[in-house]
């Protein structure tokens, strides 16, 4: 065990910090401290490549495919200088963190080829397309269908469904598909996961509007939309497989640089208190205290589950973690309200940081939800990492 | 000692619930909220019809000389319904005040037209940094330590803000306070400024109370109908447990509330502290009710499509108004270790019994 890093390492992040201080206040100063996943969309995907261009966009990633080989101690140094640096957060973060690993472990050499580079240099911005109306937490119920069709293109899939919560869509170029390829088939058999084009007729997107008032999720429906043949990732009916090891990703590397945006997070809220004298209430600081507690206790899990999980299967750690961060950073919500007082109640607060907590608060009533809520996630530590009886299920 | 609510209580508040069925139902209330619908004003005409407006005014101005004891189940209804008017404020806050100050010539007049509903009093008080649902009022009550305003609404030259809450308004009185406005000086207006905060504190506690009702309503409803695993989800004890803490935190805060009703006017420290117990349980099981109600909807929870977010923000706004989580614990604090306040088992429900 070592905690701390080498001369290397911090050398590594005085690389990281120079490039992102000098890109931050010079040609990329407007995208300082953008934080919301839909704003200055345009802007962000000419930032992304920029990224890819200096070979940051994925520095963990082989250097074949655009990254650095970067060792997880680097990973972890990267994720903390980009959120110190209020860089803003990625566009294609779905892309970068949930696809691309999934294609480099199960991707063909094709695939890798066509799809990693545009990741990279934020060409191609993804979607996921997991859940349905009935399909949640139940996952393996997916409807939607997807046949193989020959036609003047070729054999194509067919994609007929419907995809609800379908964060990005709106501007996404493609999406990857949890659909049932095996007519009849039930549950996790017969599923397969296609990357499909977002950019076609067959396919429609109607935004949802959140309790934000935002709408960053949509409805997406298929109605005969198409995608080659080729675009298959595993093999047909092993979609399944593939999903989980995407979810396992959710889990992994990425959940570094979610931490550092909480750090910010935290900061803001103490920032805050001190500026409305909240800081002096004794209750207030018993809670920010045991907020930061909560952010270091996090920070080594994180650390611990990484390094434990170097060989790139994720242990029974990550579920563990995942719903420590949930349920931490809605209390994180909660707090900033009762920091923020009577004011918070106004739309969009009375000041930038304001609206920043309060969006907060409001975004983190999802954080026990997506990818699996809480409930979920106990059933999950009880059943595989304790090894309970499985949940009786009516299917 | 007596827990139970009379007859005429009930009714009240059984008549009360029914109009706000109607009124505050859900595509009601997204009509009032786009602005589509039954007008503002007809739908305050139809809260006056039922004299709710004058419950707390005494007889002899056409109220109904009631006490908050009375009001406070109309409170826990309106919270319940997530009602857009500020029937609370103007008719268990303003009201009591008025009648407080009837000597005032302006304020009698004033109080005569708001027992009968035609005149609509938003209250500004020193703790709220903002006036709730002025836009709609016909007179801000302004309140202070050491003076008390009565300003039509054009010499309240309001301010207006949007609230998180799409159902509510706010605003800010910019106007100077001018010695022709001022209905109360000295020890009177202090005294009715400390009135209005114990019933304000009181009366969101109730809403409270009502909000945490409407949310566990809504994900039960929820919990019977979605299914996932091919089970409705409400058969999943990690839901059901979820709900039902929601449910006990509600039972344990409607007593205490019952209670601190019964005394809030008093301004004594034991009243005070009840009705900071009262607010610390009742928007401490409204916020528990908001978290558990989203999560149980799941995403569907998150979305502006379910009502959820409605009652969730209405709760949050509540809780910061009239005290928020903070002051009232302090206070609780500084009662308990207070000279005047035995804590004793004879003690226990000292609430009913000042000390001399
Ligand atoms: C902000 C946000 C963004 C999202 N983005 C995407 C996206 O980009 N792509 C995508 O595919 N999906 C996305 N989702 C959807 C997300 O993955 C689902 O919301 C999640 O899996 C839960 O499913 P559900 O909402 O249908 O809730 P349900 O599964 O209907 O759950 C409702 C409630 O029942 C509980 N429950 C269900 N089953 C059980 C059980 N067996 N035992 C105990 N309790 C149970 C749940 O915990 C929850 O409290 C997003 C969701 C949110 C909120």
């Amino acid at each position: 065990m070592k905690i701390g890093f080498s001369a290397a390492q911090e050398q590594f992040r005085n690389e990281v910090a120079t490039w992102l201080a000098e890109q931050l206040s010079g040609p990329y100063a407007d995208l300082r401290g953008v934080s919301s996943h839909t704003a200055m969309v345009e802007r962000r995907r000419v930032w992304e490549a920029e990224l890819g261009r200096a070979r940051l966009s994925s520095v963990g990633w082989p250097v074949e495919w655009g990254g650095r080989g970067a060792s997880l101690a680097e990973q972890v140094i990267f994720a903390e200088e980009y959120a110190r640096a209020k860089a803003p957060s990625r566009l294609n973060h779905l892309g970068v963190e949930l696809l691309a690993p999934t294609l480099l472990s199960y991707g063909t050499e094709a695939q890798k080829t066509r799809f990693l580079e545009p990741i990279v240099m934020g060409k191609e911005i993804w979607c996921q397309g997991y859940s349905e109306p009935n399909a949640g937490s139940d996952l393996a119920n997916v409807a939607t269908r997807a046949r193989l069709e020959s036609g003047p293109n070729g054999d194509e899939w067919v994609i007929d469904g419907q995809k609800i919560w379908t964060s990005l869509a709106a501007f996404a170029d493609w999406i990857f598909v949890l659909c049932r390829t095996e007519e009849g088939s039930r549950g996790n058999r017969g599923l397969s996961y296609l990357l499909v084009p977002m950019h076609q007729a067959g396919v429609t997107v109607r935004p949802i509007r959140e309790m934000t008032g935002h709408a960053e999720f949509n409805e997406t429906f298929f109605t005969g939309a198409r995608t080659a043949a080729a675009n298959i990732v595993g093999a047909p009916g092993e979609g399944w497989k593939v999903a989980m090891a995407t979810l396992a990703f959710e889990r992994g590397v990425s959940t570094l640089a979610q931490q550092m945006d909480f750090t910010n997070e935290f900061e803001a809220l103490v920032k805050a208190a001190q500026a409305n004298g909240q800081a002096t209430d004794p209750l207030i600081r018993q809670r920010i205290a045991e907020a930061s507690i909560g952010l270091s206790v996090m920070r080594y899990s994180a650390l611990r589950m990484l390094t434990n999980a170097e060989s790139g299967a994720l242990s029974h750690e990550a579920f563990t973690y995942r719903l420590y961060w949930g349920v931490w950073r809605k209390k994180l919500g909660e707090l900033a309200m009762d920091v923020l007082g009577p004011s918070g109640e106004y739309a969009h607060g009375d000041s930038p940081l304001a609206h920043d907590l309060q969006h907060m608060f409001l975004f983190s009533r999802s954080d026990t939800i997506y990818g699996g809520t809480s409930q979920i996630q106990r059933n999950q530590i009880a059943e595989r990492a304790l090894g309970l009886p499985k949940e009786p299920r009516g299917n | 000692m007596d827990f139970t609510f009379t007859e005429e209580q009930q009714m009240m508040a059984g008549a009360f619930r029914e109009l706000t069925d109607d009124l505050c139902a859900p595509a009601a209330l997204r009509a009032a909220f786009e602005g589509r619908g039954e007008s503002s004003a007809a739908r305050w005409q139809r809260l006056t019809e039922l004299g709710l407006p004058g419950m707390l005014a005494p007889e002899s101005v056409g109220g109904m000389g009631l006490t908050l004891a009375d009001f406070i189940l109309i409170a826990e209804a309106a919270g319940r319904a997530a009602l857009p008017e500020t029937l609370v404020e103007h008719a268990g806050i303003a009201v009591p005040v008025l009648s407080a100050l009837s000597a005032d010539a302006r304020g009698a007049a004033v109080l005569q037209a708001a027992v009968s509903g035609e005149a609509r009093v938003a209250v500004s008080h020193p703790f709220n940094p903002f006036i709730v649902g002025a836009d709609q009022a016909t007179h801000v009550l302004v309140l202070t330590d050491h003076e008390v305003h009565l300003l039509s609404k054009d010499e309240a030259k309001l301010e207006g803000h949007q609230s998180i809450d799409a159902l509510r308004s706010l605003a800010r009185c910019t106007g100077s306070l001018q010695p022709g406005t001022c209905i109360a000086r000295g020890a009177g207006a202090s005294a009715a400024t400390a009135l209005a905060f114990e019933c304000g504190a009181l009366l969101t506690a109730a809403e409270c109370a009502g909000l945490c009702d409407a949310l566990v309503a809504l994900a039960v409803s929820y919990a019977a109908e979605r299914s996932q695993f091919g089970k409705k989800i409400g058969a999943y004890q990690a839901i059901k447990h979820q709900l039902a803490n929601v449910q006990v935190k509600l039972e344990f805060a409607r007593p205490v509330l019952y209670a601190a009703a019964t005394q809030a006017t008093v301004l004594s420290g034991r009243s005070r502290f009840g009705v900071s117990h009262a607010k610390l349980a009742a928007t401490d099981a409204a916020d528990l009710a908001g978290r558990t109600a989203v999560q149980v909807h799941g995403a569907m929870g998150y979305s502006w499509e379910v009502d959820v977010h409605f009652y969730l923000k209405r709760a949050l706004g509540l809780t910061g108004m009239w005290g928020d989580r903070s002051f009232h614990m302090r206070r609780v604090q500084q009662q308990l270790f207070s000279e005047h306040l035995a804590i004793g088992p004879d003690a226990l429900f000292g609430v009913f019994k000042e000390l001399p």
